[in-house]
């Protein structure tokens, strides 16, 4: 659930689209995912992410934290221009590595349209790439990871690790109010993976776990809610929480807000509004662009008894593009500290907060 | 001394204005026509030039292909050129503003040919990927908007009807954002909304701000140019690194893909244009030369007049290099006054001269915008350089005269010039040997393309036959005299004795005068050569009835194609039997642009009629070479690279480089550039299924070509516009674009001529002040004041008979040069020689009557003499 980055762009699509007479599918309650599959590109919706984030450690013990996100946003189902440039899509990859040892945050983006084979997701089998930057199933399943920028990049290989956990009800997680505004969205929670992550030119070989998302849909968003707040967490104790919070221009909570619990077992539990409450407090973030991000939140979930504090190592994980998309948000890894049944839990994980940089619901109706 | 100077050279160049204001605007043509040309020549190119630039913007290298563009399938196999920067990939081309009165009327009634709009160049790239590259500045996109991210931008243009044109067009011509532009690429009118405004800066720049930006999706459909891009932009992350990069990419890049600089480009177009511009630069010092006889001219005046002046201030014990640096200061004075109103002529020259050249410039090379360069500082101090020393040292002979004038003998008037010189043997055999040296040098071959030994043939030729005038006129004077006598009584008498004894005096104009007459002649043979063998092989080689090509015409770097819908057309109308279609190209041989064409070889031996030049079987060569390997040269081609029947040419194709055989040379005056023709499908073979670039159409006999053309015209839906030239039209076209070519060439020898009569005024004058006595004592002796005025003008006329028998004599000569040395040298074809005889004799009869005319003056000035004589 991370489309609010994408806002600036939807808008862009919305414009284009609607002078087409062909149309995007909408997310629609039965349908049902199958793998590998379903980690192909669905290029009849509109909107599609890949997105990894992972806590990995060098054999030292250095701690590393990444991201790769491969956006899809379509901008006209069928252009009228036959040439191969006509966008029918933008590709937009944001790649970032976080050393919260050396106090370094690096990012970068990567936005191209299909053209003739620049960037592109693949229909039939897992791969999705720009430029030279790719995500991809290899021959023994394994997910491969690439993107390197100017000193700063990655190579991984990622076990699947436990089956992929399909979020919300009946294979659909709502967005809004209107029945069309809800996606098809699915994770692999704890992925196993090693490889190298290379920041400032220096290269260094890690291992450590991931999460993957894979997200699509049409329309999922409303007018007025203004951004949100998303967590992923691999705890100690074999279990995986995502959680996310809509919110609205009135300061207040969306209802459709809803998260995923997985049990030790694998047994998948979804989480309705009223299951939990994730609130800030503590330390915040002031950006260069003016942005506020409160970087400790606090989680509580009475009916599993279970509390969490949520703390950063590095608080200036943001990204923002302002020439290029104009889109800003934070993205970065977390350390997790509480107690589950009365007795503590330890956990890494994984923080987004959007939507905390200029006004995105103008932008988002098109005001 | 300076006193002296004011009393003495200063004050009569003032009282004297017609003489000195002759002189000056002489010297100011002379230098104006010079530093015009120059301006001229710069503004093709340099408008090319700075066009590259503004659109290359930060381009370090660009990656270009054999043919038509890139195939922009290998675009991902080249990822790895991000080892070495950004890339930006691009597709550019001209489009013409469709004006919108002419948008009604569709089928082009005029026969004339295509009307004359704006270029506008469109630059078609991936905004995401091109903004490194280019400034572009979004002065208004609409809402409001302050910041245009990326994203925003190629929101803006991702339509395939969407564009970004500047601000200065659109303030231009009355486009506002949001509305309409319709636009004319090759046989296609489409409209256009305008979704942006650029700023002045950066591409917006190009050719005074007609630019249009689209997406590369857009470009691609506008241009017909599906499946290709013209080249890929590749910005340096370490742009010192170029050289070693470029070096690098070579090995690296696929077959038929290079990599090069983008000034390469603007280096191509100056070659091209080289030859073209030379012949103006030699033209326009022609001016200049005849300009400096002028201030020969003035200042032998001022020292004739004034014999007896200079004895008396010699007398007071003025030395003689004070008298020399008084008539070289009167030289300097002349010639300051000459520049400085030459540089302000010459700008008026330049618009003048740009207008005469841009429509030959664009219409057989490049897109070009009708304004001459601004003058700098160079010019001015070309102009002071040319100007100054030159008529100083025009003036040099006079005034050494002067400096050695005896004090006394002049002051008593007993030494008027002693110029009863005999005919020495010197003055036969030294222009004998310059003129033998002249043939010589006209065998020589090129250096560098360039006919330099050509010109200075001809330079040898006009040296030689000034130098041979005294000859001529002491010969002329002794054959003529009976002649004058019987048939222009006393008058004519006296006006032969009157020359006879001046001759050395009036050789000097009388040359001055030949040789712009001999220009005239020369070029107006050469000219007339050339038309009548352009006319010749245009009879002979047209044969098609219809003609059709888009609405735009192409030029270098910007191809213009048929639509299918255009085609179809035309094939399917009933009266059609066969149609030939034709694809040119840009090719780069040897450094050169040169153009690469492609036929149905078939239907252009069966209905068509190729001159050939060789082999003598040339017809079976050509059919042999259908789908083979081979292909068949344009004489200018063959000149160029030296490449006859049987030999090989390497031409680049996307493929790599190929070699192909020539099987034929062919004569042709479409193009200096040099063509290689290929039959079709050895072309298609190569280069790909491109689109036709022109169809001939042959129709059924008995049907007019003019009612085939208006039914195929209206059949035309609105979106679609073709020229169709009937094969009478077509003749026409090509003689306007002939004639519009050398109008220039007319232009330039009017002044020279303009300068030369001025040239004669003034010597007619010299010889009326010589002679004051003389002419007093003819009117006390009875003369009447009818007389002498008609005495003066019979010398007058003379003198432009003698200078017009010399000009023609050497205006052959010249002639026979520039057709059979430098023609050939710099363009390459071969002219029948075709004497213009009409033209020759209805100049004579003008020169001899314009010079009549110059004498006017000077006979009034004889006739007023006995009046004011107070001696």
């Amino acid at each position: 659930m991370r489309c609010r980055i994408l806002l600036a762009i939807l808008a862009a699509g919305c414009v284009v689209a609607a002078q087409g007479g062909a149309s995007w599918r909408e997310a629609s309650p039965g349908y049902t995912f199958a793998f590998p599959r379903d980690h192909a590109s669905h290029p009849d919706f509109k909107i599609e992410w890949w997105y990894y984030t992972g806590n990995v450690a060098a054999k030292d013990g250095r701690r590393f934290g990444y991201q790769v996100t491969f956006f899809r946003v379509g901008v006209d189902p069928a252009p009228a221009n036959p040439s191969k440039w006509a966008v029918r899509d933008l590709f937009m990859t944001h790649l970032a590595v976080s050393d919260p040892v050396g106090k370094r945050y690096r990012y970068a983006e990567r936005l191209s349209r299909g053209g003739p084979g620049l960037a592109g997701a693949d229909v039939e089998r897992y791969r999705v790439w720009n430029d030279d930057w790719s995500a991809s199933l290899d021959d023994q399943g394994r997910h491969r990871l690439l993107a390197s920028d100017k000193g700063t990049g990655l190579d991984l290989a990622l076990d699947e690790g436990r089956k992929p956990v399909v979020h919300g009800l009946g294979g659909i997680s709502q967005k809004g109010a209107e029945a069309g505004n809800a996606s098809h969205y699915y994770s692999l929670t704890r992925m196993p993976t090693r490889g190298t992550i290379t920041v400032d030119g220096e290269r260094v070989e890690v291992a450590g776990e991931s999460w993957m998302d894979h997200e699509f849909g049409t329309s999922f968003l409303e007018p007025d809610q203004v951004g949100w707040d998303w967590l992923s967490i691999q705890l100690a104790d074999g279990r995986e929480l995502m959680l996310y919070q809509l919110r609205q221009a009135d300061g207040r909570r969306d209802p459709r807000s809803s998260g995923t619990l997985v049990g030790a077992d694998g047994r998948v539990t979804h989480l309705a509004a009223a299951d939990f409450t994730l609130a800030p407090g503590g330390p915040v973030y002031r950006s260069a662009n003016g942005a506020t991000y409160p970087v400790a939140w606090t989680i509580v979930l009475p009916s599993l008894n279970l509390n969490l504090k949520i703390t950063t190592p590095l608080n200036t994980q943001e990204l923002s593009f302002e020439g290029s998309t104009g889109v800003a948000y934070w993205e970065g890894l977390i350390d997790v500290a509480g107690q589950a049944g009365g007795k503590p839990v330890m956990g890494r994980g994984y923080l987004e907060m959007t939507g905390y940089h200029g006004n995105l619901g103008q932008v988002l109706s098109g005001r | 001394m300076m006193r002296l100077f004011r009393q003495f050279i200063l004050r009569p160049l003032l009282r004297d204005r017609v003489r000195t204001a002759t002189t000056i605007v002489g010297v100011a043509l002379g230098i104006a026509v010079i530093i015009a040309i120059q301006l001229t020549n710069a503004s093709s190119v340099r408008g090319f030039e700075t066009a590259l630039e503004a659109v290359a913007g930060k381009t370090s290298i660009e990656i270009v292909g054999s043919g038509s563009g890139i195939d922009e399938t290998l675009l991902p196999s080249l990822g790895w050129l991000r080892e070495f920067g950004v890339v930006s990939p691009v597709v550019q081309g001209d489009a013409a503003l469709v004006e919108p009165d002419a948008v009604g009327q569709p089928d082009g009634t005029r026969e004339a040919g295509r009307p004359r709009t704006e270029a506008v160049r469109v630059l078609g790239v991936d905004i995401l990927r091109d903004q490194p590259f280019r400034e572009y500045r979004l002065l208004d996109v609409g809402a409001g908007e302050p910041e245009v991210t990326t994203q925003r931008f190629l929101q803006l243009l991702t339509n395939e009807r969407a564009v970004v044109i500047t601000e200065k067009l659109a303030r231009r011509r009355g486009l506002a954002l949001g509305g309409e532009i319709r636009l004319m690429i090759g046989d296609r009118v489409v409209s256009y909304t305008i979704r942006g405004l650029l700023k002045d800066e950066g591409p917006a720049r190009v050719l005074d701000g007609n630019f249009a930006l689209m997406d590369i999706a857009a470009a691609q459909l506008a241009f017909d140019r599906l499946g290709r891009i013209d080249r890929i932009d590749l910005l340096l992350r370490n742009p010192e690194d170029l050289q070693r990069t470029l070096v690098a990419l070579g090995p690296r890049l696929p077959a038929g893909i290079e990599a090069q600089r983008p000034a390469r480009r603007g280096a191509q177009v100056e070659t091209m244009l080289a030859a073209f511009q030379m012949n103006l630069t030699a033209l326009s010092w022609i001016a200049l030369v005849v300009g400096l006889f002028l201030v020969y001219n003035t200042v032998t005046i001022s020292v004739v007049a004034r014999r007896q002046e200079i004895g008396m201030l010699r007398a007071l014990g003025v030395t003689g290099p004070q008298v020399l640096a008084l008539f070289l200061g009167e030289a300097a004075a002349l010639a300051v006054a000459g520049t400085v109103l030459g540089l302000g002529l010459a700008r008026v020259l330049a618009d003048a001269a740009v207008a005469l050249t841009s429509a030959t410039v664009s219409t057989l090379y490049i897109a070009s915008v009708s304004a001459p360069p601004a003058m700098t500082w160079g010019h001015v101090a070309l102009a002071a350089g040319l100007g100054l020393p030159l008529s100083l040292l025009a003036a040099a002979v006079p005034a050494l005269e002067a400096s050695r004038v005896a004090p006394t003998a002049a002051m008593h008037g007993h030494d008027t010039l002693e110029m009863r010189v005999r005919l020495r043997p010197v003055m036969l055999v030294a222009p004998l040997v310059v003129i033998g040296a002249a043939a010589g040098l006209a065998r020589l071959g090129p250096v560098n393309g360039r006919p330099y030994f050509g010109y200075v043939s001809a330079f040898a030729i006009v040296i030689g036959a000034s130098l041979i005038v005294p000859a001529v006129m002491f010969g002329l004077s002794r054959a003529s005299r009976g002649f004058l006598r019987g048939r222009l009584g006393v008058e004519g008498l006296l006006a032969h004795a009157n020359l006879s004894a001046a001759i050395p005096r009036i050789s000097i104009s009388v040359a001055a005068l030949a040789v712009s007459l001999s220009m005239m002649v020369a070029i107006a043979v050469m000219i007339g050569s050339f038309r009548d063998t352009v006319v010749y092989w245009v009879g002979q080689t047209v044969r098609a009835d219809l003609f059709v090509g888009p609405g735009v015409r192409p030029t270098v770097g910007s191809e213009q194609t048929l639509s299918s819908e255009v085609i179809e057309a035309v094939t399917r109308h009933p009266d059609v039997v066969a149609v030939d279609s034709f694809r040119n190209l840009d090719l780069v041989y040897n450094g050169n642009l040169v153009v690469l064409g492609a036929g149905h070889f078939d239907v252009a031996l069966s209905r068509g009629a190729l001159l050939f030049k060789s082999p003598s079987n040339a017809r079976a060569a050509m059919r042999a070479a259908i789908g083979q390997d081979a292909v068949i040269i344009s004489e200018p081609f063959a000149n160029k690279y030296g490449k006859h029947d049987g030999d090989v040419v390497g031409i680049s194709t996307p493929n790599g480089p190929r070699e192909f055989r020539v099987a034929a040379v062919y004569y042709d005056y479409s193009s200096d550039r040099g063509v290689i023709v290929m039959d079709f499908s050895t072309f298609s073979r190569y280069y790909g299924a491109l689109p036709p670039t022109g169809i001939a159409a042959y129709i059924k006999d008995g049907v007019d070509p003019e009612r085939v053309r208006s039914q195929i015209l209206a059949g035309l839906d609105e979106g679609h516009r073709a020229f169709i030239y009937t094969n009478r039209a077509l003749r026409t076209e090509v003689l306007r674009i002939f004639d519009s070519t050398f109008a220039i060439t007319y232009a330039l020898e009017l002044i020279a001529i303009v300068v030369a009569m001025l040239g004669v005024a003034g010597t007619l004058l010299t010889l009326v002040l010589e002679r004051r006595r003389e002419l007093s004592l003819l009117r006390l002796t009875g003369a009447d004041r009818r007389q002498v005025t008609r005495m003066v003008m019979i010398e007058a006329a003379m003198i432009g008979a003698v200078s017009q028998g010399v000009g023609l004599t050497m205006g052959l000569a010249l002639s026979m040069v520039l057709i059979y040395v430098i023609n050939v040298q710099s363009f390459g074809w071969t002219i029948q020689f075709h004497l213009p005889t009409a033209f020759l004799v209805q100049s004579t009869i003008v020169v001899i009557a314009a010079t009549a005319v110059a004498g006017v003056y000077p006979a009034r000035r004889a006739a007023q003499l006995i009046l004011s004589q107070d001696e």
